[in-house]
């Protein structure tokens, strides 16, 4: 696992996200070897260190007569550039082995010459076929890998109605690009770090020099560095790294699946991560406010926004503590209720056989075995699963007599409510359970002290030297203009001081 | 991480008048009847004067452990912040107790067991367990909290009272000095800041515009008192739980239900704190004493709330005797560590460390 940073692309080659193999061991190989200029035996000691039967080998000879041998991985190299590129002006080429002039005849814009074979043999695994023949000292990498991504889509998980519709797909190059494209500075640096033993995986952080805090840079790039892990699928292995309490319940890092939320957050002084296979991006410091606002509170007017935003923190507040008041007053202190209400729901929970907090958690469970399979389920089972969740289970329970009107409406309410902030729905819904059970148990006085833990707990916990909290406390009074309050944009002409950003103003 | 001014400012301002509107009401009614005013104004001047005694020392930067240490010594120091522990969690016992009775009766219709009560030991040992100056940025939440409750309470029970029922003034005599004695127990917020000493952003002028911000919080809680007993009147010594009681005639309770509990549990859930506080100041007493090696904070945060939940076990139905004993017999610790130990704590040097 190797750190390094790749800030402008060499003189004569692009490669951005090349992976930096001088600085890196290669797997496997108990020895170094290097190109001796014997083809037979460059070949063989390379097919070695790959043995996979999925790595063949296309030897030909050049317009000279020097035998040349192609060595590439199947599956992840586009054969079509390989023959454009490489093989074909190679076909008009002489007899002179000089690394140099080969590497000078063919028409690739990424080609490296490289000594090492284990190096050359991660080439390959990346998708970069490598060339080598008789006399050549050096063997080229060329960049032909093939890129099977989807296309660049709007994300199902943040929908909007205004603003741009783009969303990170799984190839870091591609996000990076969408990136790159947004911001036409030199001061975006997208450095190169690779995690995981085996996978390998590219992950690109990004942030604006002289705007992003440094040592958040190098804070990130150093936890990275002490991952050591052997695979990693998707960007949410490394929010464990990352986080200063890896066992927490809230989370610490950001999270997004749009460009223009991701260069948002960079432009307001925020270190970003782009991982390889992942189309959900990373950013850090993270606040938790960042949650409760939308993309689009940027795009429609600051009192409309402000509105959103305070409905949002509503919406999130009934879906925890409702269904826990509700059980606290009804077992413990039914004074809470008016007195109209109190004699409804005392008719309609007259035969009901469970008690009010079981009652509660059954159909909370309904609930969640109910998301939890509408998610993974085929969407043309996914009618009839409405049909059995809102008809079977709904209505035919309340008319059995198993659970009462007032618990299903409160559930589906609270249900409704806790998508209203859909980033946080892995704590709150947690949340909510927790606040059920303590409410059946100790009432209200339990609801208020699990409260305040977790009001103790939230003030506590940073990130990065940046309090999750802020700017709520520690209250920094400029930032609450854009925080569950959303002010005209020509109100918020600094970035936000919680974040510590060298560089404050962003509006002249 | 240090308790910023803004933070300590809100704690003196809008938290701790909270703890005042329990049973204090109630107690200050008992004794000096309609010029309940007047021994808790008497109260609040001398608390903001040895606010503003404690805030000066805070000033200098160091823990009072540091200061103590360079003027007397660090045996002496140690024995000081050993006796000032056991004062605080003392201290703490009324608040405990208070919130006891104040949580079976207004969070419950009917008495629930002890057991119910018990998990606030857990939550007291938690916070206790943490740096004292993570205190700072809760108060930053809390301060906003309690002036929402606050003012929520005050908006939905000010037009039911008759503040002519406060009127005249003066008359109760002795009632008023009986007043002053009787309720000591609920006054030490000074007491609260010294543990606070090198954990505060020492700045110039923190000293008077802590005394300041203390005075616009003694201010709402007077406020606060003439409201409670223009409603309650003569009747008001019954109404111990003075947050729950004063807003219960707001004209929409019959239609909406107990809506004004929305206020009471937003002060509730700042007196949960409040009632913590103590705890946490004795231990970092104890800690700043003998050292934080290791788990110790946990230890003893653990320990001290243990001690307490026995106590107040002991205590669960002699609610009268340990009033009687703590008002009464036991007065004068309060304005000793209180008053008169901030006050004196003045003449400590400065450390040169």
């Amino acid at each position: 696992m190797t750190v390094f940073s790749a800030p402008a692309p060499r003189a004569g080659a692009v490669f951005p996200f090349g992976v930096p193999h001088k600085f890196r061991p290669p797997p496997h190989t108990p020895c170094m070897k290097t190109v001796t200029g014997n083809l037979e035996k460059d070949v063989s000691a390379l097919k070695k260190l790959l043995p996979a039967e999925d790595i063949p080998t296309f030897s030909f000879l050049s317009g000279g007569g020097l035998p040349f041998t192609a060595v590439y991985a199947d599956a992840v190299t586009d054969k079509e550039l390989l023959g454009e590129q490489v093989i074909e002006p190679l076909l008009g080429y002489g007899n002179d082995p000089d690394p140099a002039h080969v590497a000078r005849r063919i028409s690739s814009p990424e080609a490296r010459l490289k000594r090492s074979l284990p190096e050359l043999a991660e080439e390959v695994l990346e998708g970069n076929p490598v060339l080598l023949w008789e006399g050549g000292k050096e063997g080229l990498a060329v960049g032909t890998k093939q890129v099977f991504s989807r296309a660049v889509a709007e994300p199902s998980t943040d929908v909007v109605i205004k603003g741009p519709r783009e969303g990170f797909v799984e190839d870091v190059k591609i996000n990076s690009s969408l990136v790159r494209r947004r911001f036409k500075t030199g001061e975006l640096r997208i450095d190169t770090v690779t995690v995981g033993r085996r996978s390998k995986t590219v992950v690109c952080v990004c942030y604006l020099e002289g705007t992003s805090v440094q040592s958040t840079v190098d804070g990130i790039k150093e936890k990275l560095g002490r991952i050591d892990i052997d695979y990693v699928p998707d960007s949410s292995y490394l929010t464990h790294f990352l986080a200063e309490r890896p066992h927490s319940l809230v989370k610490q890092i950001g999270t997004t699946e749009k460009p223009d939320i991701f260069c948002a957050k960079i432009a307001e002084g925020r270190v970003g991560l782009l991982v390889d296979g992942s189309p959900i991006a990373l950013t850090a410091p993270y606040l938790l406010i960042e949650d409760f606002q939308s993309s689009e509170d940027y795009f429609v007017p600051a009192y409309r926004a402000t509105f959103t935003r305070l409905l949002r923190l509503f919406a999130l507040l009934v879906a925890i503590y409702f269904p826990a008041f509700y059980i606290s007053a009804q077992l413990f202190k039914l004074q809470l209720f008016p007195v109209k209400l109190l004699l409804t729901i005392a008719g309609s929970i007259r035969d009901i056989p469970f008690s009010p907090s079981i009652e509660m958690l059954l159909v909370l469970l309904v609930l969640e075995v109910l998301n939890e399979a509408s998610i993974r389920m085929p969407k043309y089972v996914g009618m009839a699963l409405s049909v059995v969740g809102a008809l079977v289970l709904g209505e035919t329970a309340v008319s059995a007599g198993f659970v009462s009107t007032p618990a299903i409406i409160i559930i589906a309410f609270s249900g409704i409510g806790l998508y209203a902030v859909p980033n946080l729905i892995e704590v709150t819904s947690v949340l909510r359970l927790a606040m059920l059970l303590v409410a059946g148990s100790v009432g209200t006085f339990g609801i208020l002290l699990l409260s305040g833990f977790c009001l103790f707990y939230l003030v506590t916990c940073e990130n990065f030297g940046v309090p999750l909290v802020a700017p709520f406390s520690p209250l920094v009074g400029r930032d609450l203009r854009d925080s569950l309050v959303k002010f005209n944009l020509r109100s918020l002409p600094l970035r936000p001081r919680t974040l510590k950003s060298p560089n404050r103003r962003r509006l002249k | 991480m240090t308790v910023s001014r803004r933070q300590l400012y809100f704690f003196l301002a809008c938290v701790a008048p909270a703890g005042k509107l329990i049973l204090l009401p109630a107690r200050l009614a008992e004794s000096a009847k309609n010029d309940l005013l007047l021994p808790a104004a008497i109260h609040l001047a001398l608390q903001a004067a040895a606010v503003f005694c404690a805030l000066l020392l805070c000033e200098r930067g160091e823990t009072l452990h540091d200061m103590l240490a360079a003027t007397f010594g660090r045996v002496a120091a140690k024995i000081f912040l050993t006796v000032f522990s056991v004062f605080l969690a003392y201290a703490a016992f009324l608040p405990l107790l208070e919130e006891k009775l104040f949580v079976q009766s207004v969070y419950y219709d009917t008495l629930p067991s002890i057991t119910s009560f018990a998990p606030f030991f857990l939550f007291a040992a938690y916070l206790a367990a943490k740096p004292i100056r993570a205190l700072g940025r809760v108060w930053d939440i809390l301060g906003i909290v309690a002036a929402i409750g606050y003012a929520g309470i005050l908006i939905l029970s000010a037009g039911s009272a008759d503040y002519a029922a406060l009127a005249p003034a003066g008359g109760s005599g002795m009632g008023i000095l009986l007043g002053v004695l009787r309720t000591w127990g609920w006054f030490f917020d000074a007491a609260l800041l010294l543990p606070l000493a090198g954990h505060i952003e020492a700045k110039k002028g923190t000293a008077w515009r802590g005394a300041l911000f203390y005075l616009v919080g003694s201010a709402a809680v007077l406020l606060f008192l003439a409201v409670f007993y223009g409603i309650f009147q003569e009747t008001a010594t019954n109404q111990l739980f003075a947050i729950a009681a004063t807003s219960k005639y707001f004209s929409g309770v019959s239609m909406l239900g107990r809506v004004d509990y929305a206020f009471v549990f937003l002060l509730g859930l700042v007196v949960l704190f409040l009632s913590a506080l103590p705890v946490q100041g004795c231990v970092e007493c104890l800690l700043q004493a003998y050292g934080r090696e290791h788990h110790l904070p946990a230890f003893l945060s653990v320990g001290i709330s243990a001690v307490l939940l026995a106590l107040v076990l002991v205590c669960d139905f002699r609610f009268g005797d340990v009033m009687s004993v703590i008002s009464g017999t036991l007065f004068w610790i309060f304005p000793l560590f209180s008053v008169l130990v901030p006050a004196l704590c003045l003449a400590l040097r400065r450390s040169h460390a």
